[in-house]
């Protein structure tokens, strides 16, 4: 049964195409087939990103629009053959498609693949309606700071009303020593507000922007923090149970990590 | 002044219903006082005018829609059981709804109960009052008739007796709102974090206070 995931925050630079891409990347390395999709039309920068720019020929419109067959406009990955991209165009706008046509699509990919990540637009007009129509289900990813969390909100309450079910939350650019020192929202202090349930938690850290910067990602590279995060998210994506990654340096945040999946403690800070 | 204007909530939009019998100058004075009391209750909403038997001569339907317009209210449509005056509100450029004489279908009652969270970009109109298992969150929006009680924290906005009722109160487990409205008065959370405890937002002399729950009951 292949699933089809979409990938969406409300507020832009979050880290959703790198979330999308670090994820596509984690799945594929344990064998799955999957296609990451850039439903970000327009602007795109999956194929960046993954360093794949330089290869696409076809984009999701051409298959839309049936100027080409899906496999033509497919990318086979740089290092593993599982994984595959469907580039956005970048020449056209979000009209070119419409939510019919995701659908479409998505079911297409679905007899050829395990998971298809969706990343989605920034916003909440038709390019985020687009990227979740034919979505199973849906990760929204913010970062912990009051404009994102603020977004995320109103974003959770679209995609319920979409009926997508329940979203499952990915915290990122989180910063341990930040937070114990009271500057920066806790994990728990973002959970009480969101209250939907957390699927990861993905520590600040540089080797993202050095890795994206070669179109590399970071997720392939064993000594990156962040690169464990999503490797870990990709196994509960899964259905596996992994414990949540403790960020050893930094004591005081290992409680609150652990502790988020039961009873949350009522906030007590501020 | 007895009742000439009943709002009703239902499944099309808020029924603003006009009495049939009444007479006409003192229904509009009514509805100038209504208005005037609770226009943002109204703001945004899709409103039916209801006037029932009533026959609206067109003279009288643009005194009616100049009233709404100045306090920036827009009316969806007419509803009325005479063609007369589905007439006169289609060629003032109202859209216009056969009423019939059947009984109303049994409507929401006087309160509303809602257990999720209600999330930033959400707003929730009710005419009476509402009970909130959940958050209300910033962005996030409570309109209500009545009183507002929110078993949850709330860091959105609450109107409270948005139809002029300064007796109406507001509760919540926990406030810390954006603003807190009741009737026609606003006030801001003070700086700083909020209590930890349920409070209750009441007028008193001329503003809104909040009060521990624990106080407030004695």
């Amino acid at each position: 049964m292949s699933r089809v995931i979409t990938i969406t925050s409300g507020k832009g630079g979050v880290g959703k195409t790198t979330t999308t891409a670090n994820l596509g990347t984690a799945l594929a390395m344990q064998g799955l087939r999957v296609a990451v999709v850039d439903a970000d039309i327009g602007l795109r920068n999956l194929d960046v990103v993954m360093g794949l720019e330089n290869r696409i020929v076809y984009d999701l419109v051409d298959v839309i629009e049936g100027r080409c067959r899906l496999r033509q406009a497919l990318i086979k990955d740089k290092h593993l053959p599982d994984l595959c991209l469907l580039p956005a165009a970048q020449t056209r706008d979000k009209d070119a498609v419409s939510p019919e046509d995701m659908v479409a699509l998505a079911n297409q990919l679905r007899a050829e693949f395990d998971y298809i990540l969706f990343d989605s637009p920034a916003g909440i007009e038709a390019g985020f309606r687009n990227a979740i129509a034919g979505a199973d289900e849906v990760l929204i990813v913010t970062t912990p700071e009051v404009s994102a969390v603020r977004d995320a909100d109103r974003i959770i309450g679209l995609v319920e009303a979409f009926e997508k079910g329940h979203p499952r939350l990915i915290l990122n650019r989180l910063k341990p020593r930040m937070v114990n020192r009271g500057e920066m929202m806790s994990v728990d202090d973002v959970i009480q507000i969101l209250a939907i349930d957390l699927i990861g938690v993905v520590p600040d850290d540089e080797a993202i922007v050095t890795a994206t910067n070669r179109g590399e990602v970071a997720v392939l590279e064993r000594n990156s923090l962040a690169g464990r995060a999503f490797f870990d998210i990709a196994r509960r994506i899964k259905g596996e149970k992994v414990p949540f990654m403790v960020l050893e340096e930094q004591q005081g945040v290992i409680d609150k990590l652990f502790g988020m999946f039961g009873r949350r403690p009522r906030g007590s800070e501020r | 002044m007895p009742n000439l204007i009943a709002i009703k909530g239902s499944k099309d939009g808020l029924r603003l219903q006009l009495d049939e019998a009444a007479d006409w100058d003192d229904l509009v004075a009514a509805l100038r006082g209504q208005f005037s009391q609770g226009a943002n209750f109204f703001h945004g909403a899709q409103i039916i005018v209801d006037i029932g038997e009533r026959a609206l001569t067109d003279e009288q339907l643009s005194t009616l829609l100049a009233l709404m317009k100045q306090h920036g209210i827009h009316p969806e449509s007419l509803a009325s059981t005479t063609r007369e005056s589905r007439n006169a509100a289609r060629s003032a450029g109202l859209a216009a709804r056969t009423l019939t004489r059947a009984p109303e279908p049994e409507e929401r009652g006087d309160a509303g109960f809602i257990t999720r969270t209600i999330r930033s970009g959400q707003l929730i109109r009710h005419h009476g009052h509402v009970t909130v298992l959940g958050d209300i969150n910033a962005g996030g929006e409570v309109i209500a008739g009545g009183n507002v009680i929110i078993w949850g924290r709330v860091r959105g906005i609450i109107h409270a007796g948005a139809l002029g009722d300064r007796t109406a109160i507001i509760g919540a487990l926990e406030l810390a709102p954006t603003q807190l409205r009741i009737a026609d008065l606003i006030a801001r959370a003070p700086e700083g974090g909020s209590n930890k405890y349920p409070e209750i937002a009441f007028i008193e002399n001329d503003q809104i206070n909040v009060e521990a729950w624990e106080t407030y009951r004695k």
